[in-house]
């Protein structure tokens, strides 16, 4: 029994990164936006987070500006994917290796400090729950929610019927930022305590594909990301009885199944039907 | 006039002869921050730079293991003499590159191919780890000791074998538990490996890793670690035990000035090999330089009484470290710690009695030493 307990305290510890990560591209992709650009963002508040909080001391300035970093990150990718229309998988995927650059450059002189003042690692996963929940209300009983799944689902409509497009998706797009920020000062301040260039190790990547596992619902989102953090943990508690490889592989490989079924599918499920398509006024 | 323009180009040329240096340039495979091998590389670099004021020295950091060769070439166009490739991945590479550019002298980290213009050289822990392990085995309440290894690999294989070599003399029911997560540097698998390993009751922790990540995780939960390659007991320094250190610098001065004195040219590396260990102060215990064991844990180990299996005298574990150090800090050591009779944890006998294990040996071994626990791919039946 407690070993059960045990592996359920870990596999929520190790989700917490990837639910708020994928929480906040669920909402950026139900307002039409695809970003890849998560692992760099989580890296860029990882950085911030642990920077502002080794020179203030304050463990909660430093998820200020982790939360603030990823949010300036993301803006980037809003204004070359909504102003300039470009595509967004290579805006993403830019931001992504400029994320870990960058913080793997500018990191160069933290790596190695202990942090003096860690938080506890629930807090995060409890702010994390909490979120998916909020999120979910807003998302279908607010006003606000209907925005933006509209602007999602049809950009050309709701901007017929005087919707602000681009303000919607710019404002998406910086929360999901803000939301893989808060991801990277949770493992700078609380699962490590530490900065190390690369810290993320791919964690991003695992929430971009969570979005879509859960089928941009935020509440399945929280099982999703225990599930992938149980898979996590039981790679190596089982170690010895089962090949290690294998366990570790296991979230990878059904991303994979997971992304291959919805590509069978004509329609994908649940998928917002503006997803990934630069809105232009005028066109079609 | 025509006086100044001579008196000019006379300093020019002194000057030109004073810059010209031995030029050394080193390939690493990691970040030169990774605050593990990469990093060590650099750190001995420089020192090396500081030490000969005649070297001259250029890194290029982050090389696929794959992908030594253009860089190879490159650093021969800019003219360098010397060139140290620091991964074993390296080894095929730097061995076409020896073939390919006669003249430039090549030195090799880790691996076991030499050309007459190139050398290899390893700085080992196997004689630290069996320390680390003397102290661990004492410490230890719960007798099971957890072990983050990156890759099952025969290098790792002899470390903690060692490791376990020495928790075994002062404690004989004692385990070491073994969690592989194929990854040199992954600080989420290594905190996760250290997660898993504390829920099965370890208590003291030592890995192979390049990051501080499990010494953070163990000291969260108020457990003891041992630091590694890098010094990390400032990450915990109430729980960082000891630990082991790699001091590279001493090799490459010593392989730089030899080559600069003439002693080492590109006919004569076929034989050089450094395996260099505590007599050549390559290496050092300790999880900081100049502090072995944390004061904090000298009062239980003198504390802890047991026998040595040498000289039958009842001492401290504290002073067994010490007489096990010092036999073997010598330039010819009295001891090791894989003198036979040793057998491995399937009771076959690996090592027989009164036989040392040769570095031919040390470098091939797979087997596993009793008291370790896990998964241990190649091991031989």
């Amino acid at each position: 029994m407690e070993e059960i307990f045990s592996a359920l305290a870990r596999a929520m510890a190790f989700g917490t990164p990837i639910l708020l990560a994928a929480l906040g591209e669920v909402v950026v992709e139900r307002a039409g936006v695809v970003n890849l650009g998560v692992e760099g963002m989580m890296a860029v508040g990882a950085l911030a987070a642990f920077a502002a909080a080794q020179t203030s001391g304050n463990p909660f300035l430093g998820v200020v500006a982790g939360v603030l970093a990823g949010g300036i990150a993301a803006s980037a990718h809003a204004f070359v994917s909504v102003n300039l229309r470009a595509n967004q998988f290579v805006s993403g995927l830019a931001l992504t290796m400029l994320g870990l650059g960058l913080s793997g450059l500018l990191g160069n002189k933290y790596v190695g400090a202990p942090l003096e003042h860690p938080l506890a690692e629930t807090g995060f996963t409890w702010a994390a729950v909490v979120l998916s929940i909020v999120i979910w209300l807003v998302l279908y009983f607010t006003r606000t929610g209907l925005v933006v799944r509209s602007v999602g689902e049809n950009p050309a409509a709701a901007d017929a019927l005087g919707l602000e497009v681009y303000l919607v998706r710019y404002g998406a797009t910086i929360f999901g930022g803000m939301m893989a920020g808060l991801a990277g000062a949770f493992l700078s301040l609380a699962y490590r305590p530490s900065w190390s260039d690369g810290m993320t190790s791919g964690l991003g990547w695992i929430a971009v594909a969570l979005t879509i596992f859960v089928a941009w619902e935020s509440i399945r989102a929280v099982f999703g990301a225990f599930f992938f953090g149980l898979l996590y943990h039981l790679a190596f508690r089982l170690q010895g009885r089962l090949p290690s490889e294998m366990l570790l592989a296991l979230p990878y490989l059904l991303v994979i199944v997971v992304l291959t079924l919805a590509a069978l599918r004509r329609r994908q499920g649940n998928a917002p039907e503006g997803l990934g398509l630069p809105y232009e006024r005028g066109t079609r | 006039m025509k006086r100044w323009l001579f008196i000019a180009a006379v300093l020019a040329n002194l000057g030109f002869a004073q810059t010209e240096k031995l030029k050394a340039c080193f390939i690493y495979v990691g970040p030169v921050g990774d605050y593990g091998w990469t990093n060590a590389h650099d750190e001995g670099r420089r020192l090396a730079e500081k030490a000969l004021p005649w070297l001259e020295t250029k890194f290029v950091e982050s090389v696929p293991e794959a992908q030594a060769g253009p860089f190879i070439d490159k650093f021969v166009q800019e003219g360098c003499k010397v060139i140290f490739t620091t991964s074993f991945g390296f080894m095929d590479g730097t061995l076409e590159a020896a073939k390919k550019y006669p003249d430039v002298i090549f030195a090799h980290a880790s691996g076991f191919k030499r050309a007459p213009n190139m050398a290899t050289y390893m700085a080992d822990f196997y004689q630290i780890y069996y320390l680390n392990g003397l102290v661990a085995g004492a410490l230890t309440k719960s007798g099971k000791i957890g072990y983050v290894g990156a890759f099952p690999i025969p290098e790792l294989k002899r470390h903690i074998s060692a490791f376990a070599l020495g928790i075994r003399e002062v404690n004989p029911q004692a385990s070491v538990n073994v969690k592989w997560i194929n990854a040199w540097y992954d600080p989420a698998k290594a905190s996760e490996a250290t997660e898993a390993l504390i829920a099965e009751g370890n208590d003291i922790f030592a890995f192979t890793e390049d990051s501080p990540s499990v010494i953070q995780t163990a000291a969260k939960k108020k457990l003891m670690s041992f630091s590694h390659y890098s010094p990390m007991h400032k990450f915990a320094p109430d729980y960082v035990v000891s630990g082991q250190l790699v001091h590279w610098d001493k090799i490459y001065i010593d392989f730089l000035t030899k080559v600069h004195n003439g002693t080492y040219t590109n006919k004569n590396l076929e034989k050089v090999d450094y395996w260099w260990l505590l007599g050549e102060k390559a290496v050092e215990m300790g999880g900081q330089a100049g502090m072995p064991i944390n004061p904090k844990y000298i009062p239980a180990l003198k504390a802890k009484m047991v026998k040595d299996r040498l000289t039958g005298k009842t001492v401290s574990v504290y002073d067994l470290v010490m007489s096990r150090w010092k036999a073997m800090a010598q330039a010819k050591p009295t001891f090791d710690p894989f003198t036979g009779p040793i057998k491995d944890r399937n009771g076959v006998v690996r090592v027989a009695p009164g036989k040392i294990m040769s570095i031919g040996e040390l470098n091939s071994m797979e087997w596993a030493a009793p008291g370790i626990v896990g998964a241990w791919p190649n091991e031989p039946k």
